[in-house]
């Protein structure tokens, strides 16, 4: 079903795509706090994210010709995002989190009292996000974080139906296995 | 553990499963206590990772405003139709120009056929345009033998002759309709990359 936002939209990426400056920052309006989100959580650090978010939108006004109105605007502009993080963090050349060592909390035996931390906690499973494979990284945080059904994420990132199954199993498995012990542990005693 | 429906519990926990294969899942999880374990430890993983907060961030009309400054003058213009581009196009219209000609040649050539037939051709002409001995060269051959005489030699030599100038056209308007529909099926691909699966089913 067409909505009167989907044809609002539709009229300003016509107007952007012959070159309505503020039509397209309209859209921009629009789509800056998911596209935010998105590149947020894939990178995990705000000021990064911002500047990825500034270079999507650039980007975006830049390639707009090339956009086809077949696909969603939202998900062309989150593959976009991705793109940028990415180009953006090896630029700053961050190093992510790749092991389960890099996870440890600053007590080596960290007590279920200290993990009740929120601070601590958040700090953990954004970590844990990080240390995740880029490609199982994507679908995980368009699924959890936007909310995203498989047939958008797939579309978003160029990638079969099946590929996003896989992805976000792994992605799931991994994080359980990494957080499992220490979080599901703490939030059960926080509970009781 | 081969029962067990861990593979579609993902699945199942974002609402992507239906039909048969929810019906599989619900009842499997009804009767196995270590899948609702595996799909309660899902709904706890997510809650902890909604617990990560985001960030602050410029109110969207205030970023929309900067973006507005930081935007190049000019958009980069649409990048010039590439060779390959220019020549993909190109195949369908040379399938056509080639059915064209083809379909043209041949209908002409029925056409001149007949008019010899009629005898409206005069000798020399219609000797350039068919040979009899060369279109039912089989049939002559077994004439020769004597398997075939009289009106069973001619009804073969009809057949024969029929036969020579249909397959040719036949395999070429096949061949032409293949060509155009692996083009056609190629752009459809091209133009439907986008997956076209819905929820899945079992």
């Amino acid at each position: 079903m067409v909505t009167v936002q989907a044809v609002s939209e539709a009229k300003l990426i016509i107007s952007s795509q012959s070159g309505d400056r503020s039509a397209f920052s309209e859209l921009v309006r629009l789509h800056t706090r998911g596209v935010f989100n998105v590149v947020y959580r894939m990178c995990g650090d705000a000021l990064i994210a911002e500047d990825a978010t500034q270079e999507t939108f650039i980007r975006a006004w830049q390639n707009l010709s090339s956009y086809r109105p077949q696909t969603s605007l939202r998900n062309w502009l989150y593959r976009i995002a991705f793109n940028a993080g990415m180009d953006m963090l090896r630029k700053e050349k961050r190093i992510l989190p790749t092991d389960i060592e890099d996870l440890q909390l600053k007590d080596d035996q960290p007590s279920p009292e200290s993990l009740a931390s929120q601070n601590e906690r958040t700090a953990l499973v954004q970590k844990a996000i990080l240390s995740l494979p880029d490609a199982s990284r994507a679908v995980l945080v368009l699924k959890e974080y936007e909310g995203m059904s498989y047939r958008e994420i797939a579309e978003a990132l160029d990638i079969p139906l099946g590929t996003v199954m896989s992805r976000l199993n792994y992605a799931r498995k991994l994080l359980k296995e990494k957080l499992e012990p220490k979080l599901f542990v703490s939030m059960e005693v926080e509970h009781v | 553990m081969s029962n067990h429906v861990i593979e579609w519990l993902n699945a199942y926990f974002d609402g992507e499963l239906q039909g048969y294969r929810l019906h599989q899942v619900e009842a499997h999880l009804a009767g196995c206590e270590a899948c609702r374990a595996e799909l309660e430890s899902l709904g706890k993983l997510s809650g902890l990772l909604h617990e990560v907060p985001l960030p602050d961030f410029p109110s969207p009309e205030r970023f929309a405003s900067q973006i507005n400054l930081l935007l190049p003058q000019k958009r980069t213009p649409p990048p010039r139709r590439s060779l390959f581009e220019v020549g993909w196009w190109m195949i369908p219209v040379g399938i056509m120009a080639v059915w064209v000609f083809v379909s043209t040649a041949l209908l002409l050539s029925n056409v001149v056929s007949v008019a010899d037939s009629f005898g409206l051709l005069g000798t020399t002409t219609s000797s350039w345009i068919s040979s009899p001995a060369e279109t039912a060269d089989l049939t002559a051959v077994l004439g020769g033998f004597g398997v075939l005489g009289g009106d069973s030699l001619q009804w073969a030599e009809r057949t024969e002759s029929l036969t020579r100038s249909m397959v040719p056209q036949f395999v070429l308007q096949v061949s032409v309709a293949v060509l155009y529909l692996a083009w056609f099926a190629t752009w459809l691909a091209r133009h439907t990359r986008q997956p076209r699966e819905g929820l899945i089913e079992g």
